[in-house]
């Protein structure tokens, strides 16, 4: 048997990845969705997005910081 | 004498692909040469913020000179950045009280713009930003601000407000109480500087890597043969590309960090009671 050996901080990050990965696959999609349909507001659109997606990638990179704490 | 910053350990690209320090921690370690300037302690991070500064307000002073009523190019684009910054984030998101915040927003934008920049000038290549204590230090300023906003606003039915939330059922309202509590004046904070610190260091780790990787490997090519060189100059052009990349964010997180702070002032000053 070998032994498997290395920061098990690596399988933390990557598993905090998968969340905000989907989340902001959600948000960018419907974010495309609602300004091709309303291509006037996209303005709007677009600043809500990005806000939205700061909320939801803060979780990575919690997770990134906390690989190099540990 | 003069310390490298940063002082890789030495790697051998006979045995790995990748040139990885032995423990990551090595690149954050803060080796760097303190200069005595009339007594004060300088160091390269503190140069830079003065230089950043510098920066700041040479652009604004060489802009705005003029104010012609049929401005050059510099001055448009001074212009325009300084309009986008209030019709859009100051007045757009806070509203029209939003006015009064508008000159920090705007420092706000300029420092962390050109604190990032300086990850991708040459000769520099180190972001202020990526220090955690500018990040916080910025932070803890829109912290300030959206708490003093806040009482000044609304009295103590600010926190009030917070911590006894209107329109929750009453069983829970200590549950979500306490809740809000906690992310408003701690994780606001935190998440705030912890983003820009670690989209900044995110960058500069995966730049100095990979195109520490492909120098070594470019330098020691006579000895490793050149299959592994080749594997350097995929390395150096992933690095190159992620360059572009580093653009992209350098500019969005500046904008971020600044939504952020005016979205956080907004709900403090429009606060629904």
């Amino acid at each position: 048997m070998e032994e498997l050996s290395g920061a098990i901080a690596l399988i933390g990050y990557g598993l905090a990845t998968l969340g905000p990965g989907i989340g902001i696959g959600i948000i960018a999609g419907n974010s495309v969705q609602a300004m091709a349909r309303q291509p006037e507001a996209a303005g709007m659109v677009r600043t809500a997005m990005f806000m939205g997606i700061a909320f939801t990638e803060a979780l990575a990179l919690i997770a990134f910081v906390l690989f190099f704490l540990t | 004498m003069e310390e490298l910053i940063l002082a890789a350990a030495p790697c051998d690209l006979s045995e790995s692909a990748v040139c990885a320090p032995a423990n990551v921690n090595e690149l954050f370690e803060f080796r760097e040469t303190v200069y005595f300037v009339f007594g004060l302690p300088i160091t390269r991070t503190v140069f830079l913020i003065f230089l950043v500064a510098a920066f700041a307000i040479a652009l604004f002073y060489f802009g705005l000179r003029k104010r012609s009523t049929q401005p050059g190019k510099f001055q448009l684009a001074i212009e325009s950045l300084m309009t986008f910054v209030r019709d859009d984030i100051a007045i757009g998101i806070i509203g029209p009280t939003g006015i009064k915040y508008y000159p920090y927003l705007l420092s706000l934008l300029i420092f962390i713009l050109i604190g990032n920049v300086f990850k991708i000038t040459p000769f520099i290549n180190l972001p202020v930003t990526a220090r955690m204590a500018i990040p916080l230090f910025l932070a803890l300023l829109t912290w300030v601000i959206f708490v003093f906003a806040g009482f000044k606003r609304n009295g103590f039915s600010y926190f009030l407000g917070i911590v006894w939330p209107p329109g929750v059922p009453a069983a829970l309202k200590p549950l979500v109480g306490v809740i809000e509590f906690f992310s408003t004046f701690f994780v606001r904070p935190f998440s705030l500087a912890v983003r820009l610190f670690a989209n900044l260091v995110a960058g500069h780790v995966m730049l100095t890597l990979l195109l520490t990787t492909a120098f070594v490997s470019f330098a020691t090519i006579g000895e490793i043969g050149l299959v592994k060189g080749a594997f350097g100059f995929a390395w150096w052009a992933l690095g190159l590309s992620i360059f572009m990349f580093e653009i992209i964010v350098i500019i969005l997180q500046a904008y971020i960090f600044t939504l952020l702070s005016a979205v956080y002032i907004n709900t403090s000053v429009n606060a629904e009671h």
